[in-house]
């Protein structure tokens, strides 16, 4: 408990894990709620190691809420186990698992003060008051809201009350954060900085936050590994750089990476590559190498920003611009793939080299950004 | 209107605010015609009666009267009768409401019904309803015959007047409870739960001091009414539960006596005022509160 490692911000090592890590790790195994017919969570499995910053990641109704609230005990699984660092916690009443919790609605107490908001977890705890004074100070400080301390939560704005409320939930350093859209209710520009400042605290004091949102660009910026959730579901849990490179369903590839999906079929292997015939297109497709036995129906996925216009004889396939919109540093561009149906093909291609409308160009992409499904798997 | 008034010249603007003025007093004119004849009037007129002597002079006579002796017994039972009647009507108040703020919103309207309808019903009705069900052949000592010490007595004694003005309060106190535990948000409680705080911290800790300035003034609002209470103490208590209101009606319909219960009537009402006054700075802290902390 005395490592409470503020003062010690070198204990940083490579990874941006702390090696004075207070958080503990949390497993969860097949993890099942339903409401009525419905399947909220359906047989959800993940191990969160120590120091992990996790973001359950998905649109609104795809269990991830559910999840979080049934690791914090505020609704009970129908079947599964939760356990935190080695103590299962799964039939435990919320104040007897020591987690924390950050709310998208803040929620703290109208009629305390700032400090004492986050007294409150440690006064339950019986530390001594020279001791809270100290550790309120020092949470209040790493949030940058020394001298806020006598004000109510009314008398902050948003953004300040939601640090309060990140303070109140790591003061008595729980073994795992729980954090349910934290930052869902503030601007765009307040929204980026807190990300930042919520992750370099997690990595700073070794935390275990498992974080919950819709915003993909959100979990890219923070999360060690995400898990994709779709119809209570966990699609993929992953590291975002494997999640937008090596996406494991088509849901995936279009959540996160609004992936361009062409219809095709697996000609040939090569050592390196799989050679895919798209449909009603002479043009034969590389992509890196994958386990599909030839004839198979697949769905190629590959992401506008990875798909690049060129001669039109060097691509898979030819078309016709029909969009070119000059968004800053990009060019979007919709093209009309010769004998395909639609819809158009999205581009984004760096501005200043971009294609203009009307022009017939040949479209390619790097082998190793093209991603396959086998026809069968659903998009 | 306000912009237009406030970048208008000077001497227009004067014109038109003497308008507003003219027309302003027309309007109040008969609010303040009816608040003079039927409140004013009355109140100055008990207020002399108080003060004067039966051969006209002016006299304190009658205050002192008030405050000696049976009198004075008597101001004090309706602070004690008054006092009780709050702090039950308050713990009633408050298990109803509490129930009544976690029911369903139907079934919440249709209890909040139940609560409100009896008030619709005469004072006197139900006063009497109660003698019938508190009475020695009464509904309570027939169903509680078989305990030791029965018939009991819950008519014409203190015990008699608190339950009756107690449950002619209660309608206030929940209206006035359940409004305020409707404004609590039940998360706040679910947060307090998920930093490790059990049922009773949370109670005491987050919810009471939600509820607090409600509390207050819900009990203070049933201590009010109960100062000028007449029907259900005089019917339900005895002689030691007279009150003042009771007093004040003996006086002036038995002994023709107008002085002394005009200067009872007066201190009934500067009780009132001062509990009023309470209720105010209470709610007005509470308010003042939550302005500053909106700003």
């Amino acid at each position: 408990m005395a490592e409470f490692g503020i003062a010690a911000p070198s204990v940083k090592v490579a990874g941006g894990k702390s090696a004075t890590a207070t958080g503990k790790s949390l497993s969860v195994v097949a993890l099942r709620k339903t409401y009525g017919d419905v399947v909220a969570v359906d047989e959800a499995s993940m191990e969160i190691a120590a120091g992990e910053f996790v973001t359950f990641l998905g649109a609104s109704g795809s269990g991830k809420t559910t999840t979080l609230m049934m690791i914090a005990g505020f609704c009970e699984p129908d079947s599964g186990t939760i356990t935190v660092g080695d103590r299962d916690v799964t039939r435990l009443a919320p104040q007897k698992r020591n987690l924390g919790f950050v709310f998208q609605q803040y929620l703290l107490f109208p009629h305390m003060t700032v400090s004492e908001n986050v007294a409150f977890p440690l006064t339950l705890r019986g530390v001594p008051k020279a001791e809270i004074r100290k550790r309120v100070g020092e949470t209040l400080e790493i949030a940058g809201l020394s001298g806020f301390g006598g004000r109510k939560p009314r008398e902050l704005s948003g953004g300040q009350q939601q640090r309060v409320a990140l303070c109140r939930a790591l003061v008595y350093r729980p073994p795992v954060i729980l954090m349910d859209e934290p930052l869902g209710a503030l601007d765009k520009k307040l929204r980026d900085q807190l990300q930042v400042e919520i992750k370099s605290i997690q990595q700073e004091l070794g935390l275990t936050v498992i974080y919950v949102t819709h915003d993909q660009e959100e979990a890219l910026v923070m999360s060690d590994r995400i898990a994709v959730m779709r119809n209570g579901l966990i699609e993929q849990f992953d590291t975002p750089r494997e999640l937008f490179e090596r996406p494991k369903t088509p849901f995936v590839a279009d959540f996160l990476g609004a992936a361009n999906f062409l219809p095709g079929r697996v000609e040939k292997h090569t050592d390196e590559h799989t050679l895919v015939r798209l449909d009603n297109s002479s043009g034969l497709l590389k992509a890196r190498r994958h386990q599909l036995a030839s004839g198979t129906e697949v769905k190629v996925a590959v992401q506008p920003g990875r798909l690049r216009a060129c001669a039109s004889d060097d691509g898979f396939c030819t078309g016709t611009v029909e969009t070119a919109t000059y968004v800053g540093t990009l060019v979007r561009a919709g093209v009309r793939v010769d004998g395909g149906q639609a819809p158009l093909l999205r581009l984004e291609v760096p501005a200043g080299r971009g294609p203009v409308a009307g022009e017939r160009v040949g479209i390619t992409a790097d082998p190793d950004d093209v991603n396959l499904f086998a026809g069968e798997q659903g998009g | 209107m306000a912009a237009l008034t406030a970048t208008a010249p000077a001497r227009p603007r004067k014109l038109l605010a003497s308008r507003k003025t003219r027309v302003g007093i027309l309007y109040a004119l008969p609010v303040v015609v009816y608040l003079l004849v039927l409140f004013v009037y009355p109140i100055f007129s008990t207020l002399l009666l108080s003060l004067k002597n039966t051969d006209g002079s002016l006299t304190l006579h009658w205050y002192a009267d008030a405050l000696t002796g049976v009198n004075l017994s008597v101001l004090f039972t309706t602070l004690r009768i008054s006092a009780e009647t709050a702090v039950l009507s308050l713990v009633f108040g408050f298990v109803l409401a509490q129930a009544i703020s976690r029911l369903k919103p139907l079934w919440a309207g249709l209890a909040m019904l139940v609560v409100v309808v009896p008030h619709f019903v005469s004072a006197l009705v139900r006063t009497y309803g109660w003698i019938i069900m508190l009475g020695d052949k009464g509904l309570v000592n027939e169903t509680l015959a078989w305990a030791p010490g029965a018939p009991f007595q819950l008519l014409y004694n203190e015990l008699g007047v608190v339950i009756g003005t107690t449950s002619m309060m209660l309608p206030y106190t929940v209206l006035l409870l359940y409004g305020v535990m409707r404004g609590v948000d039940r998360r706040l409680l679910a947060a307090a739960a998920s930093m490790g705080a059990g049922r009773v911290t949370i109670f005491r800790r987050v919810y009471l001091p939600l509820v607090g300035p409600g509390l207050a003034s819900a009990g203070l609002l049933s201590f009010i009414l109960s100062l000028g209470y007449y029907i259900t103490p005089a019917l339900m208590g005895g002689p030691n539960q007279t009150m003042i209101a009771t007093l004040i009606n003996q006086q002036v319909t038995k002994e023709n006596q107008w002085n002394g219960a005009a200067a009872q009537g007066v201190i009934l009402l500067v009780l009132t005022l001062a509990g009023l006054l309470l209720v105010k700075a209470v709610s007005s802290l509470g308010a003042s509160r939550k302005k500053r902390n909106a700003s």
